[in-house]
């Protein structure tokens, strides 16, 4: 029993981080009807970068703000190369295949630049683990289910309150008349992405004390955001902290009954029949288009 | 095909077969015989990518599957080629199946990610199942024997040679053939394609199941060549290069195919060798200068263009001299490659090449036997013509979006061999009446049954063969295919013929793609166009791009024709033209149902008349009565009564 | 356009004679050198490339082998099997050189050998250590395959000699990678236990890349296990001891030579001190021999806080070399079967680092190590010290193969 527990609350503290950069998935989806391929990456280039301004010494607190500018300002430059030109063109999967792109040339350039070897980041919090219901819980777990919880609220005040937000939202219901109403949606657009990486960049130095840092931490991490925004439904944030919650118990709970190799397989194939059955996802609305 | 591209052909042929016999450094042999099983899995991509518009990131996975479904057998049950490579093709087409039928239900980026999560299980799979796969250990193969001698390398070579041509001119075969123009139609306008019987969700399936195939084959065919298969060689890295070499070789072209695998073999060996990759990377840059100088001064290019470009490649150089080593950077090279192909290349290397030399696509069927049938025939005559009988029947349909009632409680009775007028203001409900009566909306209320059987619940292309046929209010024509070939896309359910008859190019095949090639012209005379049968859609005048569409719906040998608003935007003499046709098709004893805004056309043609404004039906009858009925006048036709 | 035509003869003519002069220079020695120089594995790999590099550098200051120059063909294999597959066969037809050094991962080397074995061109395994390795090919008549590290055959009952005699534990779980070293070295270290009677309470296995060993762990310490011992790679390692940590369960590491690698003791931390495995090889100059090589090293590659990152893959690196140059010129020729021939019975000891290699090989014996010649390495203060005090002092003594 104290097993389950141990293995459940790990499950929800791995959730929060899936549903965090899943997050970032819906804020680009919904203004351009575009995906960031390379959302993983972003992740980890926000890791690394965090790594590295530690290193030199700044505060672990004080280096995430520092982070998310970086974050958002990646976010931008993939917005500008990658996707904007591919809208532009009309092109059917210019984008995809762009960001794609962008994102391997992040991680060969953090592969060169941090070298190809996983490195340890310095836990800002004790590393020893606290017992919560009889299972060791680290008060780094901890603070990455208040990160993520916090991060999304505030981005669902702005939306809901401020007048940028509801030029997002007006973007996202329709893009030309938002555009006729004055609305630079270009901008918005940039504005979204560059969101988008920062929650990203966000949830990578949050998860890097508690696994290895390295290029490659991003792309498995990125898939299976992308689950969760599947299963949650890509227009519902509730929807994403739930899918996150059934994915990260899914995983853990599979690596220790099943075995550790299969633990990627139940979010994947959860997809899959999230797709096959109700592809609006858990929560989303199906939405009926007009000929 | 033309003589001359046949005589090239054969010519290459010859060349790969002779290349071992010049050449006998193993190394080199089996260079080239990598470049060929990534042809072959290019080709069957291609129809995936290329043709049907969907992006996957899971043919990596298929590869894998191949690979390790002929080591397995290999390994446990010593099992020849000639059953490894059959097993390969159809356990990975089972595979593609299991996959392409939930994803297909979504496109665009879904699809590409749920390919991805496919491809990633896969890998986890082959890497855990070590009772049956040996894991990360890998399993060792040895060359296949064939009639008790074991291929050498030069052998073996020719064997994948022998297959990768076998399986070009399948591919061939099936992109010509109706399946083809099935695949070219569900990209160009599903919804069109849906209405005439073309299901875009089976045909992307069977695209899907296709490619998969091949790319068991490949697969399969790896495993012998590389005499070593393990678990991370089916990578995010090797889907991603697949995909590199269809867009950068060129979508929707062979050879475009077998450029993008050269280029995809070749250059990462290029990389290794740091000296090799100067001097190429240096004349590179002198070849892009050059044609950026030339192009400017004959006026083809302009300097903005061309900017990137050049400086791009002579920073390349530059970079390349500066690195001790690039393998490093290899994959930040693809990437760049990729950004610089998605933007600048978008036909790939061939179609530039093409664009610049100024040759054109290849046309099929150029030769046409006959002058097709006598116009007449080629309209098919319906069924119960004449006897008055009611042929469809809607009752109480209700269509609501959100609060939005667009069909409120609508009746609508349709008599056999009649043209039926439905008319009213915009937005008053006649196009989503239409689309209702296709299956495009499934009403939130109400019966609707056509010749005894309901339409409701029924897909659209379920639908379009059972009778009912359809034009669109924006033309919705396969822009890049021919007229003719838009109308042999209607004639699609003509085809018995199966994936084995196209590729065998059985005489039922044959029998059948001449009927409906015969039959198609036919179709064309009929409403004139005969004379622009091998114009690309998208190039005809708006007035014919109308009448092409009738001729493509008349194709599915409907028993009711809806035309929506067919004469907006033609001329006089081209709707006195339409009317004539449009009588015609009634003589045929097909009924037609026909939104107009012209209230001359309707007057003069409709038999009966539906008025709906705001999606109530508020008037019906003769067009006398209707026209001189106040309500219709006050919601619609305008002024006072008389 | 004529200017154009100027400039382009001008650039084509000069890429031409760099081109031909590169080709004029004296015919040297190619020995291919296959290892993982990126990746997990790389520490092992790059320390190997490096001895490797500093003995030829030696070798060829002092006038080359057979009066021709020794030049390395480098491959990096990346840890993965299939890579090994193409760089053996790229090295065989195109490279074509005369002799291999290296492979660090056993997969690897069991994958790609049988290319050079058919080519007739022998192999010096100077790290990976599984088993089976130098057995590949003993139902052929010629054995190209020699190996110059300690493998697992003596590791294995190293380890549990270790853990169950001189320590006493009774429990233990073994926690092995899924690879071809981590699972043949599980079947080593069974087959060792149940020499001596004991069979482990735990065994589980772990991925490379794998992050989180919780599920592993918390099923070994459920079945009581007092030690645990490892057959892995140096990030997984880090984090079998990271999740101790977290799991609040530390109790001892005993593994295979990998828990000497930098990557495991740098991202173990504390966590990963005390662990203990056999090391042909322990960074201290207890020797002449030893300290020369240490100084040039740390000279010429100048690693950070002058720490080899795997002292063990440099120092065999080194050796191998010496063993294969010995032979060369004792064949007088460059041709496969004649060097060997000359490995296998090489008449003139050769001084390495590990040891002196007096007579190493027979026609029947390709391994160089025997089970005297490794000691206990203990990872303290960031750092492999020797675990015994014993053996430090009997480190200047150089073991010989017995």
């Amino acid at each position: 029993m104290q097993i389950l527990t141990q293995l459940i609350f790990s499950g929800i503290a791995l959730g929060m981080i899936y549903a965090v950069i899943a997050f970032g998935y819906q804020l680009t989806f919904a203004t351009s009807d575009t995906l960031n391929f390379g959302q993983g990456d972003a992740l980890m280039l926000g890791a690394l970068v965090g790594l590295t301004l530690v290193g030199l010494g700044i505060n672990y607190w004080l280096m995430i703000p520092l982070v998310c500018l970086f974050g958002a300002f990646q976010g931008a430059v993939v917005e500008r190369i990658g996707v904007r030109p591919a809208i532009k063109i009309k092109s059917e999967f210019g984008w995809i295949m762009s960001t794609i792109a962008l994102g391997i040339i992040f991680k060969n350039v953090a592969e060169n630049v941090w070298g190809r070897d996983d490195l340890k980041f310095p836990s800002p919090l004790p590393e020893s683990p606290l017992k919560f219901l009889g299972a060791n819980v680290l008060p780094m777990e901890i603070l990455v289910v208040v990160g993520a919880v916090l991060m999304m609220l505030a981005v669902e005040v702005f939306n809901r309150k401020s007048i940028y937000g509801k030029a997002v939202v007006a973007t996202f219901n329709d893009r030309d008349a938002a555009k006729l109403m004055g609305i630079n949606t270009g901008l918005v657009i940039t504005f979204s992405y560059a969101l988008s990486s920062m929650s990203a960049a966000f949830a990578g130095v949050l998860i890097a004390p508690l696994t290895l840092t390295g290029a490659t931490m991003g792309a498995v991490l990125g898939l299976k955001a992308f689950a969760v925004a599947i299963i949650g439904g890509l227009t519902s944030g509730m929807g994403i902290i739930v899918g996150g919650i059934i994915l990260g118990i899914a995983e853990t709970t599979t690596g220790f009954y099943l075995s550790t190799g299969y633990k990627d397989v139940p979010g994947l194939v959860l997809l899959l029949i999230v797709l096959a059955v109700r592809p609006q996802g858990l929560f989303g609305k199906s939405a009926i288009k007009k000929v | 095909m033309k003589r001359s591209h046949l005589l090239v052909a054969i010519v290459g042929v010859a060349l790969l077969m002779l290349f071992p016999v010049g050449i006998t450094n193993p190394y080199y042999i089996h260079l080239l015989e990598t470049i060929m099983i990534y042809a072959i899995v290019l080709f069957g991509l291609d129809i995936v990518v290329g043709y049907t518009g969907q992006v996957s990131l899971g043919h990596a996975g298929l590869f894998g599957v191949g690979a390790y479904t002929a080591g397995v057998l290999v390994m446990k049950l010593a099992a020849p080629l000639w059953i490894t490579l059959p097993a390969a093709i159809l356990v990975t087409a089972g595979f593609g199946a299991l996959l392409a039928l939930p994803a297909l239900r979504v496109s665009g980026p879904y699809l590409a990610m749920v390919t991805l999560a496919f491809g990633t299980i896969i890998q986890i799979l082959i890497n855990e199942m070590s009772f049956l796969t040996e894991g990360p250990m890998g399993i060792k193969l040895v060359k296949p024997s064939m009639f008790g001698h074991v291929l050498d390398e030069r052998e073996y070579y020719w064997l994948c040679a022998v297959l990768m041509v076998l399986a070009l001119i399948v591919v061939h075969r099936i992109l010509r053939s109706h399946l083809g123009r099935a695949f070219e139609a569900l990209r160009g306008s599903p919804v069109a394609s849906d209405c005439m019987g073309v299901s875009v969700y089976r045909y992307k399936v069977y695209a899907f199941v296709i490619s998969a195939g091949f790319a068991g084959l490949a697969g399969s065919l790896y495993a012998y060549s590389e005499q070593y298969i393990s678990p991370n060689s089916y990578n995010f890295e090797l889907t991603v290069l697949f995909l590199l070499a269809v867009i950068m070789g060129g979508r929707k072209s062979r050879i475009g195919s077998m450029l993008g695998a050269a280029i995809i073999v070749l250059l990462p060996k290029l990389l290794d060798d740091v000296e090799m990759f100067r001097y190429v990377s240096v004349g590179l840059a002198i070849l892009v200068a050059l044609t950026a100088v030339i192009g400017i001064q004959r006026g083809r290019l302009t300097a903005k263009q061309m900017a990137i470009p050049v400086v791009g490649s002579i920073a390349l150089a530059g970079l390349s001299f500066w690195l001790k080593t690039m393998t490093d950077w290899r994959l930040s090279i693809f990437g760049v490659i990729m950004l610089f192909v998605v933007y600048y290349l978008q036909d790939g290397i061939v179609g530039f090449v093409r664009n610049a030399l100024n040759i054109k696509r290849p046309t099929p069927d150029a030769q046409i036997a006959g002058a097709g049938l006598k116009g007449g025939d080629a309209v098919s005559t319906a069924a119960d013509a004449g006897t008055g009988s009611e042929i469809l029947n809607a009752s109480g349909v209700l269509m609501q979006f959100g609060g939005l009632k667009a069909l409120n409680n609508v009746d609508l009775s349709i008599k056999r061999g009649t043209i039926h007028g439905l008319i009213g203001p915009n937005g008053s409900g006649k196009s989503t009446m239409m689309n209702v009566l296709t299956g495009i909306y499934q009403p939130t209320a109400g019966a609707v049954s056509f010749v005894g059987r309901s339409v409701v619940g029924r897909t659209s292309s379920d639908i379009a063969l059972s009778g009912i046929a359809r034009t669109f209010q924006n033309v919705q024509l396969f822009g890049e295919m021919t007229a003719l070939q838009n109308v042999q896309v209607g004639l699609h359910h003509t085809f018995a013929s199966n994936l084995f008859d196209v590729s065998l190019h059985t005489p039922r095949y044959l029998r059948e793609a001449k009927g409906a090639t015969d039959r198609a012209m036919g179709l064309l005379q009929f409403v004139g166009l005969a004379g622009f049968a091998f114009e690309e859609a998208r190039n005809l005048p708006y007035g014919k791009q109308r009448l092409l569409e009738i001729a493509r719906a008349l194709a599915l040998d409907p028993q009711l024709l809806l035309l929506d608003e067919p004469a907006a935007g033609l001329t006089a003499p081209d709707i006195k033209e339409l009317i004539t046709f449009i009588r015609k098709i009634r003589d045929h004893g097909i009924t037609v149902i026909l939104i107009e805004h012209h209230m001359d056309v309707v007057m003069s043609m409709c038999d009966t008349v539906s008025v709906l404004d705001f999606g109530q039906k508020i008037a019906e009858g003769v067009p006398a009565a209707v026209q001189a009925d106040e309500k219709v006048i006050e919601a619609y036709l305008g002024g006072t009564a008389a | 356009m004529i200017r154009f035509t100027k400039i382009a003869t001008a650039v084509a003519l000069a890429s031409m004679s760099s081109f031909t002069s590169m080709a004029m220079a004296a015919d040297p020695i190619k020995i291919g050198v296959d290892g993982p120089f990126t990746g997990g594995s790389s520490s092992m790999g790059v320390s190997m490339r490096d001895g490797v590099r500093l003995a030829i550098e030696e070798i060829n200051k002092s006038g080359g082998v057979l009066g021709r120059q020794l030049q390395a063909v480098e491959r990096d294999d990346e840890a993965k099997n299939e890579r090994g597959v193409q760089i053996a066969q790229e090295l065989v037809n195109k490279e074509k050189v005369v002799a291999v050094v290296g492979y660090i991962n056993t997969g690897v080397a069991l994958a790609s050998q049988r290319f050079f074995q058919e080519a007739k061109i022998p192999v010096m395994n100077n790290v990976a250590t599984g088993s089976i390795i130098t057995k590949q090919f003993d139902k052929e008549p010629e054995n190209y395959v020699f190996r110059n590290a300690a493998h697992d055959s003596i590791q294995a009952p190293m380890i549990v000699e270790e853990a169950i005699t001189r320590r006493g534990f009774k429990k233990v779980a073994i926690l092995a990678d899924s690879t071809n070293y981590g699972q043949l070295g599980r079947e080593d270290l069974e087959k060792a236990l149940k020499a001596k009677g004991v069979t482990p309470v735990a065994v589980e296995k772990f991925n490379i890349k794998d992050v989180d060993m919780t599920a592993q762990l918390l099923k070994a310490k459920e079945a009581g296990a007092e030690a645990v011992l490892t057959y892995g790679i140096g990030p997984e390692l880090a984090q079998i001891a990271n999740g101790m940590t977290k799991l609040g369960w530390k109790v001892p590491l005993i593994g295979s030579w990998t828990l000497s690698m930098a990557n495991y003791i740098d991202n173990a931390g504390p966590g990963g001190e005390g662990a203990r495995m056999p090391q042909t090889f322990v960074q201290e100059p207890t020797n002449p021999k030893r300290q020369s090589f240490i100084i040039s090293y740390l000279k010429t590659f100048n690693p950070k806080n002058a720490r080899m990152d795997s002292p063990v893959s440099a120092a065999q690196g080194y050796d191998s070399v010496y063993l294969l140059a010995a032979a060369i010129k004792q064949a007088n020729s460059t041709e496969g079967p004649k060097i060997k021939a000359a490995l296998e019975d090489l008449k003139t000891p050769v001084e390495g680092v590990v040891t002196t290699y007096n007579k190493p090989f027979t026609k029947t014996d390709h391994e160089a190590i025997t089970a005297n010649i490794p000691v206990f390495g203990e990872v303290k203060g960031g750092k492999v010290v020797y675990a015994y005090p014993d053996d430090q002092k009997k480190a200047s003594v150089v073991q010989m193969k017995k």
